[in-house]
């Protein structure tokens, strides 16, 4: 009885300091993370000044009057302060095209360095709602050696990890920042990452960084299921924010050199039928574009590409990774035989009715 | 028999206490002991609703004898204004002073208060600092319910000016930009608190952003608080802009457009022989671009500049000539107005 009584003690007693463990174990990892929590503003400031030197003030003067009315209860789109993040030491940097909805003819922005000079507005790409400015060179003012920002490989971002947005938008010499975390990879056909960070026309066009001040995207607006250029202002400060990493854009960056370029989303120009059977989306009207390929009414829409298309939600997924221009191949079925098409995507048709015209002298 | 079941039991007891107890704080983070004493310091205010005007505000106790700052707002004109404190006790309050400029006021109810902020005179926070937003919005605490609290970080420390003639925004000081959101109906006269609990500040009355056009959430700072308590508010200088005489207007000599809206931007339409702005090389259809450190987007925010300016003083003028990629920045000194 005794030694029955004796095991059971030594068991329990290892039993017990095993619990101990633990429970230290538990309280190491406890002190570090309050450790971390409490250090973390410092993190956050230093995030934020290590971006800064590759951020400009934008100003701009001009452009189309704003009386056409509010957008997302926002009056005066694009006229205040605005953000936008060098890309490369001769003088490009990218920007938000929300804040130039107006066309202005007159941009100016100061560097780092505190000077201020004149910026071109050049192309944009509106699936990303971002356009690409470059500062004007002088003799004076020659434009060299800017500061440009670490990107950010989207393929290295964790959801749940830290993310700081920065901006100028308030006007103040020194730059807001806002705390939040990684929310989403892979929005928007994969053309941004979305955050909790705060995002409102005080950062469009300024940093999102990690926490050691590397760059995760250029904030912009952005709503993924509506085409304008100012949809998910409305969305601002909301916990629901966006920004476009730049890693890899290197193809679309040459492009938007081109004044004239202007990436539009891709339209292919037809109305599904709403179905339960996950078989593919059967056409209901066809327009423009997959009207002018062939694709008629009737026709189920099977693949695009090598993805297989269940719904509208496939269909509208594959569409949203390529852009007005591109040529897809989409497999039909007609009568239970399948064919492929080929189909050159378009632009959606404007929705706006009248042109304005900016105000220049 | 008896002796074993109890040790086994005893220490099986023992373990899951001891494991239990670490999970549970594990998880408790740096914030919950100074929301904990700030909540005892809190309280909800409820006064007379005007139409669409909310009847509900947070407040906060300052001091040990009853004073609560909250915000400044009609519905602190009614007959009663009740002050719900922690402990779920209802008290009729007095209303000491009230501030326009600052937006809060001045409360007082017939209780001991041990549990209250102390303001002071430091300035609390660096930007990128945790901070814990408690207030009353939406009206979702009731009774001796604690109110909501909101985690973010300070954004910037900046300065508003309120715009005359502009009813929306009257509010002109020193303020605190957070990104937790505060800018809610009942939100306004709540603390926002540091992770060791020290007071930031009061969450400000909904205001919208000149620059951005968006809802502001932002703090009046401590400090400002105690001068408006002690009575040491310096408010004359929005009231002197109005009583004063008018005084010397500047001249720089260029003349904008007339016919056009307020909004256009500031190109020069004529510029007067001899004045400082054609001595320093402005020419009809250069565009204004900065004034006294003052960007100049429209004509109206020209006027504004130029009004800040007194004859005879040095400004800075940032300009650019039409078709030119230089951007000229020259000190001028301005002429009294004929």
């Amino acid at each position: 009885m005794k030694t029955k009584i004796t095991h059971l003690l030594v068991t329990l007693f290892f039993l017990f300091t095993g619990a101990v463990g633990v429970a230290q174990d538990n309280q190491e990892e406890k002190l570090k993370l309050l450790r971390g929590t409490l250090l973390s503003p410092k993190a956050f400031r230093a995030a934020a000044k290590k971006i800064e030197p590759a951020l400009v003030k934008i100003d701009s003067f001009g452009g189309i009057s704003t009386v056409a009315g509010r957008i997302g209860g926002i009056r005066k789109q694009g006229e205040g302060n605005t953000t936008g993040v060098m890309i490369s030491p001769d003088g490009y940097f990218v920007s938000s095209s929300f804040n130039f909805v107006n066309q202005p003819p007159v941009i100016t922005v100061v560097t780092s360095d505190g000077k201020r000079r004149v910026a071109d507005l050049l192309g944009r790409d509106e699936t990303r709602r971002i356009c690409l400015l470059k500062i004007r060179s002088t003799k004076e003012n020659p434009v060299k050696d800017m500061p440009v920002p670490t990107f950010v490989d989207p393929k290295d971002v964790k959801v749940g990890q830290y993310a700081i947005s920065v901006g100028y938008g308030y006007g103040d010499d020194t730059a807001a920042v806002s705390q939040g975390i990684i929310s989403a990879n892979n929005r928007a056909g994969g053309r941004a990452i979305q955050t909790d960070a705060n995002i409102s026309p005080a950062n469009y066009g300024g940093a999102l960084v990690d926490i050691r001040g590397r760059l995760l995207g250029v904030c912009v607006p952005l709503n993924p299921r509506a085409p304008s250029v100012t949809a998910g202002v409305e969305w601002y400060d909301s916990g629901i924010g966006f920004a476009i990493p730049l890693h890899g854009l290197e193809g679309i960056i040459e492009k938007l050199k081109d004044k004239k370029t202007v990436i539009s989303p891709a339209y292919l120009g037809v109305q599904g039928q709403f179905s339960v059977v996950n078989v593919g989306v059967k056409i209901k009207k066809v327009l423009g574009p997959a009207k002018a390929a062939g694709i008629k009414k009737g026709d189920v829409i099977v693949a695009i590409g090598d993805k297989i298309i269940r719904d509208m939600t496939d269909l509208r997924f594959a569409l949203s990774r390529n852009v007005a221009g591109d040529t897809i191949s989409v497999t039909v079925r007609r009568k239970e035989e399948e064919q492929k098409i080929e189909v050159k995507l378009g632009k959606a048709p404007s929705s706006s009715k009248k042109k304005i015209e900016p105000f220049k002298r | 028999m008896l002796p074993i079941k109890l040790i086994l039991g005893l220490t099986i007891a023992l373990i899951s206490i001891c494991c239990g107890d670490v999970q549970a704080q594990s998880l408790n983070g740096i914030f919950d002991k100074a929301i904990d004493s700030s909540q005892k310091k809190m309280v909800k205010i409820f006064g007379a609703g005007v139409g669409r005007v909310e009847s509900y505000s947070s407040g906060m106790i300052v001091s040990d004898n009853g004073l609560i700052i909250t915000r400044q707002g009609v519905f602190l004109e009614g007959n009663q204004v009740r002050v719900i404190t922690a402990d779920g006790k209802t008290h009729e309050a007095a209303v000491l002073k009230r501030n326009r400029e600052i937006q809060a006021a001045l409360l007082k109810i017939p209780a001991k208060t041990p549990d209250h902020f102390k303001l002071t005179d430091k300035q609390v926070g660096k930007k990128g600092d945790w901070v814990v937003a408690i207030s009353n919005a939406f009206k979702v605490a009731d009774k001796r319910e604690h109110l909501s609290v909101t985690l973010g970080c300070i954004t910037l420390r900046s300065y508003i000016e309120a715009k005359r003639n502009k009813r929306d925004i009257a509010y002109k000081g020193p303020v605190i930009l957070i990104d937790c959101i505060t800018s809610n109906p009942g939100a306004a006269g709540g603390a926002v608190i540091g992770a060791k609990g020290e007071l930031i500040g009061m969450i400000g009355t909904i205001i919208k952003s000149d620059e951005t056009n968006t809802r502001l959430n932002y703090t009046v700072p401590t400090a400002t608080l105690k001068k408006f308590v002690e009575g040491k508010l310096d408010t004359t200088a929005v009231a002197s802009t109005k009583s004063k005489t008018p005084k010397k207007q500047a001249d720089l000599g260029i003349r904008m457009m007339k016919f056009v809206g307020k909004r256009e931007p500031p190109y020069a339409d004529k510029v007067t022989r001899n004045s400082p702005a054609y001595e320093v090389g402005i020419r009809p259809d250069d565009l204004i671009i900065s004034l006294n450190g003052k960007t100049t987007k429209t004509i109206a925010d020209f006027n504004e500049a130029m009004s800040e300016i007194e004859p005879g003083k040095e400004v800075i003028i940032i300009f650019k000539k039409p078709r030119s990629d230089e951007i000229i920045r020259v000190p001028l000194k301005a002429v009294e107005k004929k």
